[in-house]
């Protein structure tokens, strides 16, 4: 299905978001948020994953239902899993296109990423102490 | 022992009325706090020692080793790109600005994906703003456009507006009128006396259709704006033509949906219209709790709240060129200091992937995204908590963080200095 | 211990009736002293013009509506950006420069003593982070008042010492220096969108009126025996036929000080006009300047414009406004709770607009029609007027009819039947010029007694030694000459210390910031006042507790007290 993603802060994404490292932060922000309509269309089910491709990339997320939710909508929390599908191009602004980008949305079995994986998939050595 | 007023450094709110309960160095309770106050003070994850990059792993190495390092990194580089300053204090900001100004790097804030573009719409445009205590005392009238005070800024609406009682507005809630603009029905949407419901990325032509209305030409309006009755937008510029005082706040909403600043300068605009007729303002609610202390700090030294590059030996300024993202995007730097943020996180993958390729220094209290992106990392104290130090409030009310922890960690502006002093001794000056 | 001579200094001390006098100045560890030994250091001032330095007593240069008119304005900072060099940092800003810039300017004119002209207390904290970065002038901060909510209750009640004792405790707490009034009562309005159009309106909602705050405000800062007087941006600013308001308000002036004067009324040119639009502005300088004449307890600056871009700034957001609604150039607002307000846009004084001649020609005709220098300082309400890098310019126009006439046959035609600027010859010598400059202000501020000001055995060795010979000098037809000169000292010392040489800076600075803290008895101390403090704790949106600066942020502060006549 074609979406249009929407990133943003919540609660979960800023009470999690000084532990990069843990679990909450990944169960906070390797989420897409849903229209339960339009989850239901896609054949999948709360929890079931879903990739998320743009022009910038792809990203295997958890889904979850969100009442409040238009259809044609996904909502991401700010993190390293919505940035892997957004672009670096800012239109001379500085600022890139962390809202609105249009994203098609794919029922997967991939397995969600680590936080840990996500940043050695662009050349980082994870950290464990 | 129970520490009184102590300021919450997490998000633009500053609160500075927490009491924190502590035993020895540890935070048992934190009292007045919202959730994220809560985590933000009493978590856990403060990486124990500097760490460097191996061929193998890390290792954990002295802080003098990785002051010296970072130095020589530094100092090797062509053009070193020194980025975030948020999260702490403005003496350790205001070290970093005058690094950069000793190397001819490029030094730019959090604003950069954040408020960037507020700030730039008020270069073209000015800002019409207030304190928060205004709003609150005032205030009849509150707008949230674009923006989710409920998740993001969790007290906002019950220490500055909708449910703070004010010297002119003493039933609180019962004297206001709340608006919400924003693309869903958030939890903010939920409390709100008129919920704007607008279809993503068209708050420019609503701002218009809302100005046209302000300036009597609501005539010109079609049916629809935005998948927004005009019958509602009539009766919305009616309430704020009316109000006693009106005050709007917005957020991410706007400055990250496309038009970017294009649509806050309309949403200024609005404001100065209204303010023909009576009482507006409008602010920017700020993510971080310092960011605003950065752009303060940044523009006082520089004359330049954000972005600013040092290559040309006086302060250079072009949103755009001189922004970290598109800095990283074209890989432009050859070296990059990260401070009391965490791009690795919040920066679009090619930009974050770029600090990997170069030699990143990261100096953050904590293990976040950018640290497997780093080469070197170094702890310190959080300003706030174990650090004392200046923070601006998303007003533009400066308040002192208290320290209420001792900690074995040095201040970030220690750090700084010590690496500032290096340079210096090594160019000579 | 360090020790300086200056020799060959020609000397104008106006506070020591020191007038053209070659002579030398000895200088041990930063202060005047009678004389040093054959070791000292030794400057040559080659029979050149040497003053103490230079003081502004009212300039908008650090706190919190300054740096919204920098980062509003990144194409000023383009238009006055210099690189790193020696000592010197980056600077950025024409006419609202970094505040290194501003150091470095002020500076390379033989400035070392700088008032800020407002500074509103909750925001306190900014201003002396802004302070320590303009590290070669010492600095003191205006404190406003004018729509403070506490000093209106005690007016309404007619309370003089609780309004002292407010005042007490905001100065001590925030480590202001004195009591600035802008637009008072008028701001308070302006949080409603609202103005006040005469001295005797009401406050909405508060039932004072401007005249009730101001006299309450001059009983209370005399009660306290505070080293300046109040400081008074008057009701009305910028509005045709407002020199009415400004002599009702010179008006409610009682002459209750013996050692200075008993009001500061500040940038009064925008203060003088006559007419009733902007069609028919006129001057009414004269007005104006018959009544400081005979009010000795009155002291005002020019509040000179000159032609070009500059920005305003200032506390009085509703002016602000209107200026919007007339220019329609970018605006920013800025209302503090509890206190004041603000407002900072961009202008360009124009040769070609009357209205703007009419402002330029005021200006120099209340200082050209004020017979004793001491009250009319040389101001421009930097930046407001213009910014401060015009004084010598102004300097210029001061002492040479020649020099006004030239200028004045550029303006708009109209001018002349508007203005008695062309009618007046007078023109001030060097010693008139070194009183509206420093030794006037030092006496305006109360900082005489600090050692600032003059070069009386003891006194703080400020210096600036200017490449001027006077006595080959005709400043009457040679203006250029006097222009360039007081644009760039050959030295300007510090303390002793020499801190620029020829316009560069060459070391790093260690400033003082001057504060009050006027002692009160216990019984009317505000904080122990569990009134004060409820309603403080309700209405301000910052604890109490967090309120006051602490004494971090004045590194080198100096702290004069005083004791209220209680």
């Amino acid at each position: 299905m074609r979406a249009v993603l929407n990133t943003g802060r919540n609660v979960p994404q800023g009470v999690a978001v000084e532990h990069k490292g843990s679990p909450d932060y990944r169960a906070a922000v390797s989420v897409c948020h849903m229209n339960p309509v339009d989850l239901m269309e896609l054949g999948s089910n709360e929890g079931g994953h879903v990739a998320l491709m743009s022009r910038a990339g792809s990203v295997v997320l958890t889904t979850r239902v969100a009442e409040g939710m238009n259809r044609g909508e996904v909502f991401v929390p700010l993190g390293p899993y919505a940035n892997r599908i957004i672009s670096a191009e800012t239109h001379a602004t500085g600022m890139p296109d962390f809202k609105g980008e249009p994203v098609d949305v794919v029922p997967t079995d991939e397995p969600v990423m680590t936080i840990g994986e996500l940043m050695e998939s662009i050349g980082g050595v994870w950290y464990d102490h | 022992m129970i520490i009184k007023d102590v300021v919450c450094p997490f998000c633009g709110c500053l609160c500075d009325d927490l009491d924190v309960e502590v035993d020895g160095q540890t935070i048992i309770k934190v009292q007045n706090g919202c959730t994220l106050a809560e985590a933000a003070l009493t978590g856990n994850n403060r990486l124990p020692a500097p760490i460097r990059r191996t061929a193998t792993g890390w290792e954990e190495i002295s802080f003098d080793d990785a002051i010296r390092e970072t130095a020589d990194i530094l100092l090797a580089a062509d053009r070193p790109l020194l980025y975030g300053w948020s999260s702490t204090h403005g003496e350790a900001q205001s070290i970093g600005v005058h690094i950069a100004e000793l190397l001819g790097a490029v030094i730019d804030n959090t604003s950069t994906v954040c408020h960037g573009p507020s700030i730039l719409a008020i270069q073209e445009v000015g800002h019409p703003g207030c304190t928060l205590g205004q709003v609150k005392n005032r205030a009849d009238v509150v707008v949230y456009w674009g923006c989710n005070p409920t998740e993001a800024h969790p007290r906002h609406m019950s220490r500055y507006t909708t449910f703070a009682t004010g010297f002119f507005v003493p039933e609180a809630q019962k004297d206001r009128t709340v608006i919400v603009v924003d693309t869903r029905r958030t939890e903010s949407a939920e409390i709100a006396d008129e919920f704007i419901q607008i279809e993503r990325g068209r708050d420019y032509e609503v701002l218009a259709a809302l100005r046209a209305i302000v300036r009597g030409k609501g005539s010109i309006l079609p049916r629809e704006i935005a998948g927004i009755a005009r019958e509602q937008l009539f009766r919305v510029a009616e309430i704020c033509m009316k109000a006693k005082f009106g005050a709007i706040f917005f957020g991410l909403g706007l400055t990250m949906s496309s038009g970017k600043y294009k649509n806050v300068r309309n949403a200024i605009e609005l404001t100065d219209e209204l303010n023909r007729h009576t009482k507006f303002t409008i602010s920017p609610l700020r993510g971080h709790g310092n960011v605003y202390g950065s752009n303060e700090v940044f523009t006082w030294i520089t004359g330049y709240p954000y972005a600013v590059d040092f290559a040309r030996g006086i302060a250079f300024y072009n949103p755009g060129e001189t922004t970290a993202v598109d800095i990283l995007r074209r890989g432009e730097c050859d070296a990059a200091l990260i401070v009391a943020s965490d791009p690795g996180a919040h920066f679009p993958h090619a930009a974050a992937a770029h600090l990997a390729k170069i030699p990143t220094i990261l100096i953050d209290p904590h293990r976040t995204a950018t640290t497997p992106l780093c080469r070197l990392q170094m702890p310190c104290t959080m300003a706030g908590i174990d650090a004392e130090g200046t923070a601006y409030r998303m007003d533009g009310v400066p308040i002192r963080y208290k320290k209420f922890l001792e900690s074995s960690y040095p201040d970030d502006a220690d750090i700084l200095k010590r690496i500032h002093d290096r340079i210096r001794e090594v160019q000579g000056s | 211990m360090t020790e300086l001579l200056v020799k060959n200094a020609c000397v104008i001390d106006p506070l020591n009736k020191i007038l053209m006098e070659i002579m030398d100045i000895p200088v041990r560890d930063g202060r005047i002293v009678e004389s040093v030994s054959a070791g000292a250091d030794v400057i040559d001032a080659r029979g050149c013009l040497t003053l103490p330095g230079g003081i502004d007593s009212h300039s908008h240069v650090c706190g919190t509506k300054v740096n919204f008119g920098r980062y509003m304005s990144p194409e000023d900072m383009r238009a006055g950006r210099t690189a790193r060099r020696g000592k010197m940092h980056v600077t950025s800003g024409y006419y609202v420069p970094t505040t290194y810039g501003n150091s470095y300017r002020y500076s390379a004119m033989g400035y070392t003593t700088v008032l800020e002209g407002a500074m509103a207390p909750l925001e306190a904290r900014h201003t002396h982070e802004e302070f320590t970065a303009t590290p070669h002038q010492d600095m003191l901060a205006n404190t406003l008042f004018d729509g403070n909510w506490a000093i209106m209750e005690a007016v309404r009640a007619k309370d003089i010492k609780k309004a002292a004792a407010i005042v007490a405790w905001t100065l001590s707490a925030v480590k202001g220096y004195s009591i600035k009034l802008t637009n008072p009562g008028g701001t308070e309005a302006w949080g409603w969108g609202q103005d006040l159009s005469s001295i005797h309106d009401m406050v909405p909602n508060f039932n004072v009126t401007p005249a009730e705050i101001i006299t309450t405000m001059i009983a209370a800062n005399e009660l306290l025996g505070l080293p300046h007087s109040v400081h008074l941006h008057c009701n009305n600013l910028g509005k045709p036929g407002n020199y009415r308001t400004t002599l009702q308000t010179f008006d409610l002036v009682p002459d209750t000080n013996n050692g200075r004067q008993t009001l500061y009324a500040t940038h009064v040119q925008f203060h003088a006009y006559g007419g009733t639009t902007w069609r028919d502005i006129s001057s009414k300088a004269d007005d104006i300047a018959r009544a400081v004449n005979a009010k000795p307890q009155i002291v005002m600056d020019m509040g000179q414009i000159m032609f070009g871009r500059t920005m305003t700034m200032t506390a009085d957001g509703p002016m602000e406004f209107n200026l919007y609604c007339l220019h329609h150039n970018k605006w920013s607002n800025h209302d503090v709770e509890l206190e004041t307000g603000s407002g900072i846009i961009p202008v360009l004084y124009s040769k070609k607009s009357l209205v703007n001649c009419v402002m330029w020609a005021i200006g120099l005709e209340l200082a050209l029609l004020t017979k004793n220098p001491y009250q009319c300082l040389l101001e421009t309400d930097n930046p407001n007027g213009a910014p401060f890098v015009k004084y010598p310019e102004i300097i210029g126009l001061l002492m040479s009819k020649r020099y006004r006439d030239e200028e004045c046959a550029t303006l708009n035609g109209g001018t002349e039947q508007r203005t008695a600027l062309s009618a007046l010859d007078r023109e001030m010598d060097w010693n008139e010029i070194a009183i509206m400059t420093r030794a006037g202000q030092a006496k305006a501020l109360g900082i005489d007694a600090q050692g600032k000001g003059h070069f009386r055995t003891g006194a703080e060795a400020d210096i600036a030694i200017y490449p001027i010979r006077c006595r080959d000098v005709d400043p009457t037809t040679e203006y250029r000459k006097v222009i360039e000169g007081f644009q760039k000292t050959m030295y300007t010392i510090k303390r002793g210390r020499v801190v620029a040489r020829d316009g560069d800076v060459i070391v790093e600075g260690a400033n003082s910031t001057f504060w009050v803290n006027p002692v009160v008895p216990d019984d009317l101390n505000v904080a122990s006042d569990p009134e004060f403090v409820k309603k403080f704790e309700e209405y301000y949106t910052v604890r109490m507790g967090n309120y006051p600066v602490q004494d971090v942020y004045l590194p080198r502060g100096k702290c004069i007290r005083t004791e209220a006549a209680l």
